[in-house]
């Protein structure tokens, strides 16, 4: 059976591939179902949802269009959860590459960083650093790594202890090969698959640490966030209740779509792993 | 002048609070050319010379001379760049390449790092190096899993000889192969051997395949060196008690060569 099939056998595997396959499609399509600004007054403030087919979610609290803020929020949601985690398991992947590989001193000095690092709760780190450096879309992407690095630079650690024993780290010594070479060229790229088993957990992670963020005023003031969605709603819950529970919903699905997946594809290789 | 001349390399472990002597005060030396067998029981410090004289891992004591240069003196670049003449093969040809690996990078690392030929000129050096070790140069684009384990070991000799070694180190290098293949790759080093003056280190506690490959034989025996002269006289004549062991304990030590 091919990967691809393996991996759709599974009913979570396909739940969260349609799940995330909605969200992307609405990420690249906002801009051209919804082209404008998002934050623009569209109609008369705080219209239910289904009445106005023109506006099918209603408007918020300024009178603006909530399915357009709903498609470009998930653009935002996507871009910080992706960046955020491609960033975290970058840096993880090269300090525990760079710790086990180097041991030492080096090991010593990257591991207490390391620790110092996750004694802070994530998210009063990503907090404390946005309302230091202020709030834009980099910064909030790099807050959330700052936050999360840490658990892949211990895995990849892990791995590459068990790895530079290998006799093919040896091997690649006994030819000259430069150490940092043997690191990133040899070590690294096999000590990458349980570490990029946890990256479902950490976008999903992300889009929720952005989400937050967001809800408290700290995220990128110009552009829509379900985060801030969330948050603008909050004002009027008791009368418009929708504007809290749509971005809501969507965050959970999200959440949710992006686990399940990666669950799925991480089922699928130790399937294959194991069977080889 | 010999090519590598060891003096009392000492190498310790601390184990569970007390100190081992893996390889106590042994010397020897290796002439140009020459095969040197490492044979001794299980354990007995054959693998971590192997290491020590590649500086995988420092001795505790000792000298290791290696084409007339102190050879433990060298690190960095200069160690890096000196290894083109010391190469080794190790016993499990799986274990040593990395598993994402296809054959032809693994031929191309070695002509890369010592600049030996030009980008342009390396597929032609790898197709002549698969050659030259008996294999068709169809098998360069293949995974490192994707050929049979006496392929792949002749794949680990033509990686060894890619940099033109005055010494090749085989740690067991023959031990995982069956019979038929064993005998084949056997061959191969003598050719080698023959046409290049490239000496071996070869470590085996198969005392029928010493005997067939090896001028002369070291016997070890818990890190010391217990035994060494001619590989015929001391395997037809053992003096040592680990020697007499050795001798009775091989299955069948007759007189064929490979
Ligand atoms: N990294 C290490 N740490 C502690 N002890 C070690 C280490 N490497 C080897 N030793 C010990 O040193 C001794 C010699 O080991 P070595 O691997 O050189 O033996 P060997 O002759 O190659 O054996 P074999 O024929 O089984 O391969 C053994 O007692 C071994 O347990
Ligand atoms: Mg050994």
């Amino acid at each position: 059976m091919s990967p691809v099939r393996r991996f759709l056998s599974t009913p979570e595997a396909v739940a969260g591939t349609i799940l995330l396959t909605a969200l992307i499609a609405m990420a690249l399509s906002a801009s051209l179902l919804f082209p404008g600004d998002p934050q623009a007054i569209a109609g008369p403030a705080l219209l239910p949802p289904f009445q106005d087919w023109s506006l099918p979610l209603g408007t918020d609290r300024l009178g603006r269009d909530v399915l357009a803020e709903l498609f470009h929020g998930a653009r935002t949601s996507l871009a910080v959860g992706l960046a955020a985690a491609a960033a975290a398991l970058a840096v993880g992947s090269v300090v525990g590459t760079l710790a086990g590989f180097a041991g030492g001193l080096v090991d010593e000095v990257l591991m207490r960083i390391t620790d110092a690092f996750q004694t802070v709760p994530s998210f009063l780190l990503a907090l404390a650093f946005v309302s230091v450096v202020g709030p834009s879309l980099g910064i909030v992407v790099i807050a959330i790594a700052l936050g999360t690095w840490t658990g892949p630079a211990r895995v990849a650690r892990a791995e590459v202890l068990s790895i530079r024993e290998r006799d093919y780290v040896a091997s690649a010594r006994a030819i000259g090969m430069h150490p940092l070479a043997i690191a990133f060229r040899e070590v690294l790229p096999n000590a990458l698959p349980p570490v990029l088993a946890m990256s479902s957990v950490i976008v999903a992670a992300a889009i929720l640490t952005e989400a937050a963020l967001s809800f408290l005023g700290l995220g990128d003031p110009n552009r829509v966030t379900w985060g801030g969605m969330i948050a603008e709603g909050r004002a009027v819950l008791r009368t418009a209740p929708f504007l809290s529970i749509v971005p809501g919903i969507a965050l959970v699905l999200t959440v949710l779509g992006v686990y399940l997946a990666g669950e799925g594809i991480v089922e699928t290789t130790a399937v294959r792993r194991g069977l080889s | 002048m010999s090519l590598l001349t060891i003096s009392n390399l000492t190498k310790r472990y601390r184990r569970g609070g007390k100190t081992i002597a893996a390889v106590d005060d042994v010397s020897f030396h290796i002439d140009p050319g020459e095969t040197l067998a490492l044979a001794g029981p299980s354990g007995s410090g054959k693998s971590t010379i192997a290491r020590l004289v590649l500086r995988l891992i420092e001795s505790d004591a000792g000298r290791i001379e290696f084409e007339g240069n102190d050879f433990l003196a060298l690190g960095g670049a200069a160690l890096r760049a000196r290894r083109a003449r010391l190469q080794m093969v190790f016993q499990d040809p799986l274990a040593a390449f990395n598993p994402r690996a296809t054959v032809a990078r693994m031929l191309d690392d070695p002509l890369r790092i010592h600049g030996i030929a030009s980008r342009a000129e390396r597929p032609r050096r790898i197709a002549a190096l698969l050659e030259r070790v008996g294999l068709t140069t169809d098998l360069a684009p293949r995974a490192i899993h994707e050929i049979s384990g006496g392929q792949r070991q002749r794949v680990a000799i033509a990686r060894a000889i890619a940099t033109k070694p005055s010494l090749i180190v085989l740690d067991e290098a023959v031990s995982a192969l069956d019979v038929s293949v064993r005998g084949q790759i056997l061959e191969l080093l003598l050719d080698l051997q023959r046409q290049e003056q490239i000496a071996y280190l070869f470590i085996s506690h198969d005392l029928g395949v010493v005997r067939a490959i090896a001028h002369r034989v070291v016997l070890l025996e818990a890190g010391q060196l217990a035994e060494s002269g001619d590989a015929h006289a001391v395997i037809d004549a053992p003096q040592s008690a680990i020697g007499k062991a050795l001798v009775a304990a091989a299955p069948r030590l007759n007189r064929t060569r490979p």
